[in-house]
């Protein structure tokens, strides 16, 4: 198993470690329920390090090939995605970020499950030259509604990006204005020593240090989707309603996904509500159903102490895409009633 | 001093314990029954909590409750058979109480017992001990 290269001190800061992806992490420190709530009224980090970070170089034409969206015409230092790399049939093998350094280079984010995997299919499908920077370099998310009030601004624009920068004092490999919870903020790549230094000076300052558990439930408040529960190789975007995808270019699984465009599709990703404060939690796999008849499953669930109330995600059939309507989730042979809601399930 | 630490985990000697991780207080023919330290710390952020009825008879090794966590939903066992004569309503809408004070405030649910010989099968604080150490 790998192990973030911050452990030593994040342990000091208490964090509870636990298994995610094959890599120990932590998962919260003080209570997953008040970081959650620190990221929608202040400001917490995130020791993101077991994501995947890999650079890729070669021809422009191999990368558009690879990646659904279209990258050639965006402009440097800023990121593509979410974006997707799919199979023939248009599944998922990793839904990715991609930060378009030069028109031949190109650093790119996967799900730490599939970096692996994403490398094996870069380098079956195309001749370019891909570097992993994993284990070099730790990954720092800085998120929060008052996130300002506590880091330096940089001079980027939501998705652009900078190389070897100065942050908070100390030399970065990359600073992005970007995130994954739905609110401001920065990630950045950097040495762990560097990134130490950082995190101390934040941890002064107030922002609070948040683990994997509070990430998921802000992200499930979004309707962000995490691969491996909400998305994978037998779900394609368009099921998702994850727009990915740019039609007026060529892209493995392109034609998959225009055949699915136009026959349509037999299930929809959908987002759940429970009653304020009932608090149980329909896990991944969960039937949906409407007067006792299965409409479909629950793939991720959690409590959002942000909204009172115990939130998800699933799929149903697409004729019972029925959004503000009510269905029931069967949990421990009880049904409770929950309503199909849109995303993003904070509004 | 009731209380003691066995590495991070805090347990009492005043208490009873199962293999399962329930602690158990008795009092005269009832028994107070909660989840120790040690499970709370595993479980994590305990959001919702499913318990028994009032009146519900119930027999020694049955899952009565559950406790949900965000990681999982864990079965509660009765450790003794009875009938469940109190169960801690303020749970419903607390349940992290079970992480704050997991021996006090955060307790389950009373049994009227049935059968007083079954606490004999109980683990005593030192065995229990045994149970936590080391992790």
């Amino acid at each position: 198993m790998f192990c973030t290269p911050l452990v030593n001190f994040e342990e000091k800061l208490n964090s509870s470690l636990g298994e995610f992806a094959g890599w120990k992490m932590p998962m919260s420190y003080s209570s997953y329920q008040e970081e959650h709530l620190a990221v929608r009224t202040e400001s917490a980090f995130f020791d993101l390090s077991h994501m995947g970070r890999l650079k890729i170089k070669g021809k422009i034409e191999e990368i558009e090939n690879l990646v659904a969206k279209k990258v050639a015409d965006a402009p440097q230092y800023s990121m593509i995605g979410p974006t997707a790399f799919l199979s023939d049939k248009a599944g998922f093998i990793d839904d990715v970020m991609t930060y378009k350094v030069s028109e031949s280079e190109f650093l790119v984010v996967t799900n730490a499950i599939n970096r692996e995997k994403v490398i094996s299919w870069i380098r079956k499908n195309s001749s370019l030259d891909v570097e992993d920077l994993t284990f070099g370099l730790v990954m720092i998310a800085i998120q929060g509604k008052k996130v300002w009030d506590y880091i330096e601004k940089p001079n980027l624009q939501p998705l652009q990006f900078k190389l070897n920068v100065n942050f908070e004092g100390q030399e970065v490999f990359l600073l992005s204005r970007s995130g994954w919870t739905g609110e401001d903020g920065v990630e950045f790549w950097a040495k762990p020593e560097a990134a130490e230094v950082i995190l101390n000076k934040l941890v002064s300052k107030g922002v609070k240090p948040a683990g994997l558990m509070a990430r998921d439930s802000l992200r499930q408040e979004m309707g962000f989707v995490l691969y491996g529960e909400d998305i994978g190789e037998e779900v394609n975007p368009v099921e998702a309603r994850y727009w990915v995808y740019s039609l007026e270019k060529e892209f493995i699984g392109k034609q998959a996904l225009v055949e699915i465009l136009k026959s349509g599709v037999d299930k929809l990703r959908i987002g759940i509500k429970l009653p304020k404060n009932l608090r149980v939690i329909p896990r991944n796999g969960t039937r949906i159903k409407i007067m006792g008849e299965e409409i479909g499953k629950v793939t991720s669930s959690s409590y959002s102490p942000f909204l009172s109330r115990v939130i998800g995600m699933g799929y149903v059939n697409s004729r019972h895409f029925l959004l503000g309507g009510n269905a029931d989730v069967e949990i421990r042979g009880r049904d409770y009633n929950i309503k199909l809601s849109d995303f993003p399930l904070l509004k | 001093m009731t209380e003691f630490k066995v590495g991070k985990y805090v347990l009492r000697n005043d208490l009873l314990y199962t293999e399962t991780d329930e602690w158990i207080k008795i009092e005269e023919d009832n028994a107070t029954v909660g989840i120790t330290d040690y499970a709370q710390k595993k479980l994590r952020d305990i959001v919702g909590v499913d318990l028994p009825k009032k009146g519900q008879k119930v027999s020694s090794g049955e899952v009565v409750a559950v406790v949900e966590s965000v990681k999982a939903a864990a079965d509660i066992y009765t450790p003794l058979s009875g009938e469940i004569v109190e169960v801690n309503e303020n749970l419903i809408s607390s349940p992290e109480l079970i992480n704050k004070d997991p021996y006090g405030n955060g307790w389950l649910f009373k049994i009227k017992l049935s059968n007083k010989e079954e606490t004999k099968k109980l683990l005593t604080p030192d065995m229990y001990t045994e149970r936590v150490k080391g992790d």
